[in-house]
C-alpha cells in the first residue's frame, strides 16, 4: 500500500500545474503521515493519499470517536500523525497519543496550569503539538515549553519562556516549530500591553537558546514609550525552511489596536513577515504588510512555499484578506492581491509596491465601518492548496464591523482586558451589499484569480484539507462536514458532526487504510462573538471529539 | 483521623467566608449612581467585547434571566458554560467594583426587565 500511495505522490508531483514544484521536498516525507502542523514544510496542508477520492468519497462512514476532555473553548486543534499514532492536544493543554486505528488512548499527559490563567485573555486552547527527536513538544497556556516522550509521554523537560505574570499573560496558544536542533515558539501579544517574542530553544534539552522581539527598537518606528506595550507577538506556528535554516513568521497587530495615537511610525515588526536564521534567531529580511495598523489585521497565518518559474515564492495572507507574494530569500514584493473584494480600509494595496492606498483612519468615540471585520477577510484557520489542480482552497469571511476607539490606560494587574484602546473589538455587521458572509473560495495562489467558490449562510472556520483524491474537505460552525470536488466546488458528500469545527481537518494512512481525522467541537473566540451576527450559533453544542472516518466495506 | 481535622479546618473557613458576605455591606443594586458605574467598568473592563454595549452581543444578557448573587459570582470567579469561558475578575477587581457590575448587568437583564413592566 505505501508503494501505491508513493506512486501516487510521484504522479501528483508530475500533473502539478505549469512549472510549480515542491518547493520544501514533502515528497521526503512519508505521505501516511500528517507530522506537522500544516503536514510539510511549505505549509499546503495537501496529502498525496488518494484511496479516497471522488469516485468513493460518498461511501466515507465513521471509524471512531475519542473524546479530547474539557470542552471549554472547543477543540482547536490540528492532530499530529506519525505511525500510525495521533498526537492530540485539547483544552487545558492536555495532550493525548492515540491509536490511529481505534482511537484508543496510549498514553495521556495533563500539566498543572498556573491559576492565573482563569484571569488572562487567551486561554485555556491550543492549536497543536510538535513531534520531533522522539519528543512531543507543546506551548502551554501558562507561557511555558513542555517536551514528553514520544512514546510514553512522560515529561522530559520543561523551561519558563514568557514571563507570564507581568506580560499581562502573554503566553503560547500553537504548537512550536522544530527546526533542526531549535524549537522556535511564538507568543500572543497583539491585545496584551506587553512586546510579543519568538523564542529558539534547544530541543535536546529545554535550554533557551535566543529570543527575537517583534517589536523593534527604533523611536522612528516606535516614538516614546509607546513600543513598551507595542504587542506583535507571533501566536501561529511559523513554517521552518531546512535548506536555508530559516525560519518563517508572521506576526500580530500593534497595540493599542485602535487607538494609534502615540504610537505614529510604521511599528516594526508588527503585520509583518519576518524570516529568522533558526540556530542564532537573526532576523534575515522582514516585510510589513500592514504599516501602522489602526484595524487589528494582523499577519499571523501560514506561510506557503513554492518554486515558480525557477523563483523561489512566499505566498501570505494577512487578515486584511490581501495575500503577498514575495521572493523568499529578499522578501521583496512580487505580487499583492486581495480574496475578497468586500474590504473598505484601503482603496487598494499597490501590487508592486506594497502602500496602502486611500486609508481609512479612525477617529476617537466615533464609530466607522471597516471592511472586513476584526475577524479578517479570513481568520487563523489555513487554507489548502492543491498542485494538481493549482487552486488555493480558503474560508473567505465576507462580513464588517464598526471600530470605536476610546482612550484606555494600562493597569499592571489587568489579565482579561485586552490593550485595544476600545470597549470591544468591533460591532460585527453584515456586508452593506447583502451579500453571503462566507464562502470556500479557490483562487490562483499568485494571481488571485478564482476558479469557483461555495456560498455559505454561515462562513467556515476550520482548517481546509485537499488532497490527491481531487477532494477539498471543510467543516463549518453548525457541523456540517463537506468533501468537494476539487476541480469544481461541487459538494459530494456531507456529514453532520454534531458541532461546529475550528480545528484543522487532517488524513492519514495506516495498515493500507486511509482515514480523514476531524476536530469537531465549536469554541474559540468566534464561538463568543459570532452569535450575536448568526444567532443560529447560540445553540450550537459544545464538544471536544475526534472523529475518524474512512471508506465502509 | 486526617480527614476530620481537614473537614473541621473547610467548616470553620466556611463559616468565616459567609460570616464575612452578611457583613459585607452591598450597595441598593438598583440605586443609578451603582448602576452608571458598574456600566462605566463594564465598558472599560471590555465586557461588550463578548456581551456587546448594550448586552445584546455574542454573549447575550439582555435574554437572559439573572440573579445578583449569580451575577456576581460569575464576575468574580469567571465562568465555563458550554465550551465558552468567562475569566474570573476577583483580585483585579474589588468586590465594591463587582457588586457595580453586577448592578449593571441586573439593570439591562430579562429579570430587570420584568420588575420595569
Amino acid at each position: 500500500m505505501k508503494a501505491s500511495l508513493a506512486s501516487s505522490l510521484g504522479l501528483a508531483c508530475f500533473l502539478t500545474t505549469a512549472t510549480v514544484v515542491f518547493a520544501a521536498d514533502p515528497g521526503a516525507e512519508d505521505p501516511n503521515n500528517w507530522p506537522q502542523y500544516n503536514r510539510t514544510a511549505n505549509a499546503w496542508r495537501y496529502s498525496p493519499l488518494d484511496q479516497i477520492n471522488k469516485d468513493n468519497v460518498s461511501k466515507l462512514s465513521v471509524a471512531w470517536i475519542a473524546h479530547g476532555g474539557n470542552i471549554t473553548m472547543g477543540i482547536q486543534q490540528t492532530p499530529i500523525v506519525i505511525d500510525g499514532v495521533i498526537y492530540s492536544i485539547t483544552s487545558g493543554n492536555r495532550v493525548a497519543a492515540l491509536d490511529g486505528k481505534t482511537g484508543q488512548q496510549i498514553w495521556v499527559y495533563e500539566p498543572r496550569l498556573d491559576p492565573l490563567t482563569k484571569k488572562v485573555l487567551f486561554a485555556p486552547y491550543s492549536r497543536g503539538v510538535a513531534v520531533g527527536h522522539g519528543m512531543v513538544f507543546i506551548g502551554t497556556v501558562d507561557g511555558r515549553g513542555i517536551a514528553l516522550d514520544q512514546k510514553t509521554g512522560k515529561e522530559k523537560w520543561q523551561v519558563q519562556l514568557t514571563d507570564f505574570a507581568n506580560c499581562h499573560g502573554c503566553n503560547f496558544t500553537s504548537p512550536p516549530v522544530v527546526a533542526g536542533d531549535i524549537l522556535t515558539f511564538g507568543s500572543t501579544a497583539g491585545e496584551l500591553a506587553t512586546q510579543g517574542k519568538i523564542y529558539g530553544v534547544e530541543a535536546a534539552t529545554g535550554n533557551k537558546a535566543w529570543e527575537f522581539n517583534t517589536i523593534k527598537e527604533d523611536p522612528k518606528s516606535w516614538p516614546g514609550e509607546s513600543g513598551k506595550h507595542g504587542g506583535g507577538g507571533a501566536w501561529m506556528p511559523g513554517n521552518y525552511d531546512a535548506k536555508t535554516d530559516t525560519v518563517f513568521y508572521g506576526t500580530g497587530n500593534p497595540g493599542k489596536d485602535f487607538d494609534a495615537s502615540d504610537r505614529k511610525g510604521d511599528n516594526l515588526y508588527t503585520d509583518s513577515v519576518v524570516a529568522l536564521e533558526a540556530k542564532t534567531g537573526k532576523l534575515k529580511w522582514h516585510r510589513q504588510e500592514i504599516p501602522h495598523d489602526v484595524w487589528d489585521f494582523d499577519s499571523p497565518y501560514e506561510v506557503l512555499q513554492f518554486t515558480k518559474d525557477g523563483k523561489d515564492l512566499i505566498v501570505h495572507m494577512n487578515k486584511s484578506g490581501y495575500v503577498f507574494v514575495l521572493d523568499k530569500n529578499n522578501g521583496n514584493i512580487d505580487n499583492i492581491w486581495p480574496i475578497s473584494d468586500l474590504k473598505n480600509f484601503v482603496k487598494n494595496i499597490d501590487p508592486k509596491t506594497g502602500e496602502l492606498i486611500g486609508r481609512v483612519e479612525l477617529t476617537m468615540n466615533k464609530e466607522t465601518l471597516i471592511c472586513p471585520s476584526t475577524f479578517g477577510a479570513r481568520s487563523w484557520n489555513a487554507g489548502a492548496y492543491n498542485p494538481k489542480t493549482g487552486l488555493w482552497y480558503n474560508n473567505v469571511l465576507d462580513f464588517c464591523a464598526y471600530l470605536k476607539p476610546v482612550a484606555q490606560k494600562v493597569d499592571p494587574k489587568e489579565y482579561g482586558t485586552g490593550n485595544t484602546g476600545s470597549n470591544d473589538f468591533g460591532r460585527m455587521v453584515m456586508a452593506p451589499d447583502g451579500r453571503k458572509p462566507g464562502q470556500l473560495s479557490a483562487n490562483d495562489p499568485f494571481t488571485g484569480k478564482q476558479k469557483w467558490s461555495y456560498a455559505m449562510d454561515v462562513p467556515g472556520f476550520s482548517c481546509v484539507l485537499t488532497t490527491a483524491g481531487g477532494l477539498v474537505f471543510n467543516g463549518d460552525p453548525m457541523g456540517k462536514l463537506q468533501a468537494f470536488d476539487a476541480e469544481t466546488g461541487k459538494v459530494l458528500w456531507s456529514f453532520n458532526t454534531g458541532s461546529g469545527m475550528r480545528g484543522g481537518i487532517v488524513t492519514y494512512a495506516v495498515d493500507g487504510e486511509q482515514y480523514i481525522l476531524v476536530p469537531s467541537g465549536w469554541g474559540s473566540y468566534a464561538a463568543l462573538l459570532l452569535p450575536a451576527l448568526f444567532p443560529q450559533l447560540e445553540n450550537v453544542p459544545a464538544a471536544s471529539m475526534l472523529i475518524a472516518f474512512k471508506i465502509s466495506k | 483521623m486526617r480527614f476530620p481535622v481537614v473537614w473541621a479546618g473547610v467548616v470553620l473557613v466556611s463559616g468565616l467566608v459567609v460570616a464575612k458576605l452578611h457583613a459585607e455591606e452591598i450597595p441598593d443594586l438598583k440605586d443609578p449612581k451603582v448602576i452608571t458605574a458598574g456600566h462605566e467598568l463594564y465598558l472599560e473592563k471590555q465586557c461588550a467585547h463578548c456581551h456587546g454595549e448594550d448586552g445584546r452581543g455574542g454573549v447575550n444578557l439582555a435574554q437572559r434571566t439573572l440573579d445578583a448573587k449569580g451575577v456576581f459570582t460569575s464576575i468574580a470567579d469567571g465562568r465555563e458554560r458550554n465550551g465558552i469561558r468567562m475569566p474570573e475578575w476577583r483580585g483585579v477587581l474589588s468586590d465594591k467594583q463587582i457588586w457595580e457590575a453586577t448592578a449593571y448587568v441586573l439593570s439591562i437583564s430579562q429579570a430587570s426587565n420584568k420588575a420595569a413592566n
